[in-house]
């Protein structure tokens, strides 16, 4: 009689922690991924003298963190009347995303935040020709290929979405700051791969991944439980009611 | 954590609205050529000449100044095929030469107005019929807006 009567009440208490943790917790997949960049080969299809490939893995380090790897290969021609120009090489970024959804609404299925990235460029850079007019008649050269090495920061804003089971798709906003783009200030790269545009100390960049998930790990988060804001009302009844 | 997204939003925008104006090709309207800039000096102090004609040796039918008044600065356009370019400068009506020796390197402008050269100078050569003396303010030829030398006559 005395067992069934211990066997209940701990019976008991586990239902009531389960149902607690039901309500404060929830089981958060944490996931390593895995994904290509879908506009970069879009992009050459129309364009095959801009070859952009790039791709990413990340690990979450918990539900709001994630560690980010991304590395591509760029090759990139630009011709015009008065100078042609070539580069090619390889990029890399490493750096963190910060989901911003509250864990219960992203479950790890949905990523809507922003990342923060280094990014590192080495690549050849070359201007098979150019000419400069002025009074005296054309003068044309060229600039050998020389390796290089091109360093800049950047904020990627974004969205991500689960659409089937451990396969999500987005796009993320790149906002890329340069910190030097090899060459001197003589011979800055017209374009690296990874940054752009070298000629502009901001440049913008858009991308969408198709991503694969695999879940490691399975965490309990709690949820923050947020307490109705007070309003200005409910203070002056409370004080008026103080005051009386 | 909601509370970032007002942020995120902006930075979204302003990345897209960055990116649409990135992608619009442009002209070029930057300074493409580098010239040596030089001033005019009578007595220590800087006297634009009457008149000044100048040009090119070998281009005498395409003048750079012809009688030219109130010019200031001088603007030598430099041939960057060669080490080294001859002017002809007529101050008053009288005439000299100048020589430039130098070096040239490429510089890229921008992607829309492509390479010029920029040069370093030597001490140039110079006949003395009204030219006093040549000094060499600014050895760097490049296309800011510089005094580079200074011609006293």
């Amino acid at each position: 009689m005395r067992k069934t009567y211990v066997s209940s009440i701990s019976f008991l208490i586990l239902l009531s922690s389960g149902i607690l943790s039901a309500q404060d917790t929830i089981q958060f997949p944490l996931k390593v991924r895995a994904g290509f960049d879908a506009v970069g080969p879009g992009i050459y299809i129309t364009d095959k003298n801009n070859l952009n490939i790039e791709g990413f893995v990340s690990k979450d380090r918990n539900e709001k963190m994630a560690y980010v790897l991304e590395g591509g290969y760029s090759n990139y021609k630009f011709s015009q009347y008065n100078f042609d120009y070539l580069s090619s090489g390889v990029f890399a970024r490493v750096g963190v995303d910060f989901n911003l959804l509250k864990p219960e609404v992203s479950m790890g299925k949905y990523w809507a935040g922003i990342g923060l990235r280094y990014g590192l460029s080495i690549y050849k850079a070359e201007t098979p020709f150019y000419k400069h007019e002025n009074y005296w008649g054309d003068a044309a050269s060229s600039i050998p290929s020389s390796g290089r090495i091109g360093h800049f920061l950047e904020v990627a804003p974004g969205v991500k979405t689960e659409l089937f089971k451990n396969f999500s798709m987005g796009w993320t906003v790149r906002l890329r700051f340069l910190v030097s783009g090899g060459g001197g200030k003589d011979l800055r790269p017209i374009y690296f791969p990874g940054f752009g545009s070298g000629g502009n100390m901001v440049n913008a960049g858009i991308g969408y991944y198709l991503t694969w998930n695999i879940p490691f790990k399975t965490i309990r988060v709690i949820k923050k439980i947020e307490l109705p804001e007070e309003t200005d009302e409910e203070e002056s009844e409370v004080s008026q009611q103080g005051y009386r | 954590m909601r509370k970032y997204l007002p942020a995120v939003s902006v930075i979204i925008i302003f990345s897209l609205t960055f990116l649409g104006v990135s992608c619009t090709p442009e002209a070029c309207f930057e300074e493409t050529n580098a010239f040596v800039k030089a001033s005019f000096y009578s007595e220590e102090k800087q006297v634009t000449p009457d008149s000044i004609t100048l040009y090119g040796l070998g281009h005498e039918t395409t003048k750079i100044y012809d009688r030219a008044r109130n010019v200031k600065p001088a603007l030598f356009p430099i041939n960057a095929a060669s080490d080294n370019s001859v002017f002809i400068i007529r101050i008053n009506g009288v005439t000299d030469t100048i020589t430039f020796r130098y070096s040239s390197y490429p510089h890229l402008i921008s992607r829309e107005c492509g390479y010029t050269f920029y040069h370093i100078i030597e001490t140039p050569v110079f006949t003395r019929h009204i030219i006093e003396n040549i000094i060499v303010n600014n050895r760097n030829i490049t296309t800011v807006n510089e005094e580079n030398i200074r011609i006293f006559y």
